[in-house]
């Protein structure tokens, strides 16, 4: 108890030198959600994709990046949103995970937001997305941020692959 | 020597074969190894080699080769654990000992081992175990700084190998005020620079004419490259006018993608080597095999300077040891039996390698027994392959195939050799990774012929573009026998699944549109079912696809035309799609996906049975 109560004066006294999170803060879906930004290797503009047929549904196909072919995600699928229309503002965040390189359709991409680790909390037991890649919750003033966690990002999607691939076979 | 008890003359006789089959192969594969020290798989597969021939010999009792074998392989389980690194005496240390373990083999097949002085050759191969490590030692790396001298080095170390518990060199530096931690740090750090340094970077060997043509050509790309840098200043600048700046770029472009081409070709060229370098190694192979077979069989090869890629060189060398092998081993008979079916004593073995557009074909040919299909068929219904009823309906030639199904072998009695039921499935798998196929062709008494088709290199694809609604798709050229337009009166269906009737040929069609759905994502229904919509007396597009010899029609929407491409891979996350080979990337930056054949068939051949069952 007076730990907790000790907690915010504590936080002060460690903010000079506290693990600072350096995030990018993007939109889907009028939420707005952070990643780590070491994980995120470029922002760029939307551009034509190719549809893969068979494909999990949250993929929206794959695009040329300087000649490597790389797989894009629709975030507002993969959560399970309604689809919007295109608008100018829409981003592809290109993330690499576990060695492979995949882009992920976002809605407008913010900024980049400094925050110190403390404020994040491990997320609520209900909330807009999935748990499982929701890493915590950060807060900073009014605003209320969803942390992604990369890694973990895609593992039910990969599943669904494997799970078309064998509905193939 | 053991007692006469174990030495049974079989036995001695089939670990005498196995043996120097192993020894042959070790041979190859140990200056394989020298020439990529890093190859892991090869290393083990010279161990395992060693491991069976001391094996072996440990239970037959031959003392000399098991103190031999077990000796090298130390070493080779030192260079397994990465304890030590390949080096120059130490290939020659192992060399020698296979050359030893060669003679003993002679020597037991002419009677029995005799005596050996082995000492030397087991203190080389101890030697080149613990000297075998390519960085210098931290002590001489210190001196070579002069941090220390020699003497203190010298003295340092003989207490290091004096002590009961010897402690790591820089340590004991540090501890008796020798050398700084900082030193021994730097040095540390050094030491594993160097190490990197000698580790292996594969490299090729260029013919400098190939290089002199890439050179002038990069020049020449140069020159264009200004050209067009004028080009657009002239025209920034509003000097030039239009027509006259359209025909210049027109100009350009076309030179250009003239430069590009040569470029692309003799960028390929560098990589080429000629075949002999496989070939060099059947010589000997045969004269050794067909000897233990005591069979007779002269080989002939041909077309040892048609020019291959490299990787394709390293791997289909593999494959057709299995191959010529098997020939040996199932094809030629023995002298007596030629003989009697009036055949030359000797037989032939005829390998040859040529051009055939954008292929390279290897045939092997023997004129020994050929296969018998009626055999073939028996042993494929004995294993439960396919059913009797289904046999009598399939080709000579579809019966042949069988051979290629994993966990099929026709030899009564396997040997050594082959007939252990993986060889040709294994061949079959090599070569699609190669995106190559393999035929085969025999005439019962009149011999066997096995045809090898590889592409000229794996890195430039001729797809035909082919659009489906409005999704544009590759279809590799290699794979598209033709291309044709039919009247949807000659779409059949048996047994619940399509047929097309052309021609008098009746091929299985698949149609591109129910495959893959556009809007298969956003869940749009396509209208599915049999009946071609549109009137029905509209021709429609086919492409006949052939994998292997099997070949089906593929129904489209447009064809595009045909492009070549530089084909890419689709990444971890999308491997497991069936049905796609990869993607290329088009004059407009646009991603276009490759289809791949094989995989269409695959489909195809799910699809029926489901079908099938559906409607039954």
């Amino acid at each position: 108890m007076d730990l907790q109560a000790n907690k915010p004066k504590a936080r002060e006294a460690m903010a000079a030198h506290e693990e600072l999170l350096q995030l990018v803060g993007f939109h889907v879906g009028g939420e707005e959600f952070v990643i780590d930004i070491l994980r995120v290797q470029e922002i760029i503009r939307t551009q034509q994709l190719t549809r893969v047929p068979n494909s999990p549904d949250c993929m929206e196909g794959v695009m040329n990046l300087r000649g490597k072919i790389i797989p894009v995600i629709g975030l507002r699928k993969r959560f399970g949103l309604e689809e919007a229309a295109p608008d100018k503002q829409n981003r592809i965040v290109v993330v690499e995970i576990q060695g492979a390189v995949l882009g992920f359709v976002v809605d407008a991409v913010s900024e980049v937001l400094r925050i110190p680790a403390g404020s994040v909390e491990p997320p609520p037991r209900i909330s807009l997305v999935e748990r499982e890649y929701v890493a915590g919750v950060g807060k900073v003033g009014d605003r209320l941020l969803i942390l992604l966690d990369a890694d973990r990002l895609m593992s039910g999607a990969e599943q669904e692959v494997i799970g078309t691939a064998a509905a193939q076979a | 020597m053991s007692d006469d008890a174990l030495q049974d003359p079989s036995l001695i006789q089939e670990f005498l074969v196995e043996s120097e089959e192993l020894l042959q192969r070790m041979d190859q594969d140990l200056v394989a190894l020298e020439a990529t020290p890093s190859d892991a798989e090869l290393l083990n597969r010279i161990f395992r080699a060693l491991h069976t021939i001391k094996g072996t010999s440990g239970f037959l009792g031959f003392e000399p080769v098991i103190r031999l074998s077990h000796r090298a392989e130390d070493v080779l389980n030192a260079l397994r654990k990465g304890e030590v690194q390949l080096t120059h005496p130490m290939m020659d240390a192992l060399l020698s000992a296979r050359d030893y373990l060669g003679k003993m083999m002679q020597d037991i097949r002419a009677g029995g081992l005799k005596e050996y002085e082995l000492g030397a050759l087991l203190r080389n191969l101890e030697a080149a175990q613990t000297v075998g490590q390519p960085s210098p030692s931290l002590g001489q790396l210190l001196v070579k700084q002069e941090v220390i001298t020699p003497a203190a080095l010298d003295a340092v170390l003989a207490e290091q190998s004096s002590s009961a518990e010897p402690r790591k060199l820089g340590q004991m530096l540090v501890d008796k005020g020798l050398a700084s931690p900082a030193e021994v740090g730097d040095a540390l750090v050094r030491q594993k620079e160097i190490a990197q340094q000698h580790a292996a970077v594969p490299t090729m060997r260029v013919d400098a004419a190939k290089l002199d043509d890439l050179i002038n050509l990069i020049g020449e790309l140069v020159l264009e490259r200004n050209r067009l840098l004028q080009l657009s200043k002239d025209s920034s600048s509003k000097k030039v006018g239009t027509n006259e700046l359209s025909s210049a770029l027109a100009q350009s472009s076309a030179r250009l993608s003239f430069i590009t081409e040569e470029l692309q070709s003799a960028g390929l060229k560098t990589r080429m080597v000629p075949i002999e370098t496989v070939f060099r190694r059947f010589p000997r192979l045969v004269r050794d095999v067909s000897g233990s077979l005591q069979k007779e069989v002269d080989l002939s090869l041909f077309g040892q300077d048609t020019e291959l890629d490299k990787t394709m060189v390293e791997l289909v060398g593999d494959p057709l040891v299995h191959l010529v092998r098997n020939s040996l081993d199932h094809g030629v008979e023995m002298p007596e039996v030629r003989e009697k079916s009036g055949k030359p004593r000797r037989g032939s073995i005829r390998l040859e390698a040529r051009q055939e557009g954008d292929q390279i074909v290897i045939s092997i040919r023997d004129d020994g027994a050929g296969m018998d299909p009626a055999r073939i068929g028996r042993k494929a219904v004995d294993k439960g392959l396919v059913t009797a009823e289904r046999l009598r309906g399939l080709s000579a030639r579809e019966i042949l195939d069988f051979i290629f199904l994993p966990g099929f072998s026709t030899a009564e009695k396997t040997t050594d050799l082959s007939g252990r039921g993986v060889g040709m499935d294994v061949v079959r798998t090599n070569l699609k990774k190669l995106n190559g196929s393999v035929e085969i062709d025999s005439h019962l008494g009149q011999g066997t012929t096995v045809k090898l088709r590889l592409p000229l290199t794996l890195a430039i694809l001729p797809v035909l573009l082919v659009q489906v609604e409005k999704d544009v798709y590759a279809l590799p050229l290699r794979s598209v026998a033709e291309t044709a337009q039919i009247n949807p009166k000659n779409v059949h269906q048996v047994e619940g699944s399509e047929v097309l009737c052309l021609r008098g040929e009746t091929l299985p069609l698949l149609r591109l549109d129910q495959l893959f759905p556009a809007g298969a994502n956003s869940r749009k229904l396509t209208p599915a079912g049999g009946a071609l919509q549109g009137g029905g007396d509209e021709s429609q597009k086919i492409v006949i696809l052939g994998v292997a010899d099997k070949r089906f029609a593929l129904l489209v929407d447009q064809l595009l035309g045909q492009e070549s491409t530089v084909i890419k891979p689709l990444g971890a996350f999308l491997h497991g799609c069936s049905s796609l080979a990869g993607a290329t990337i088009s004059g407009d930056g646009q991603v276009r996906l490759v289809l791949d054949p094989a995989g269409l068939l695959e489909n195809l051949r799910s699809a029926a049975p489901m079908v099938q069952k559906a409607s039954a």
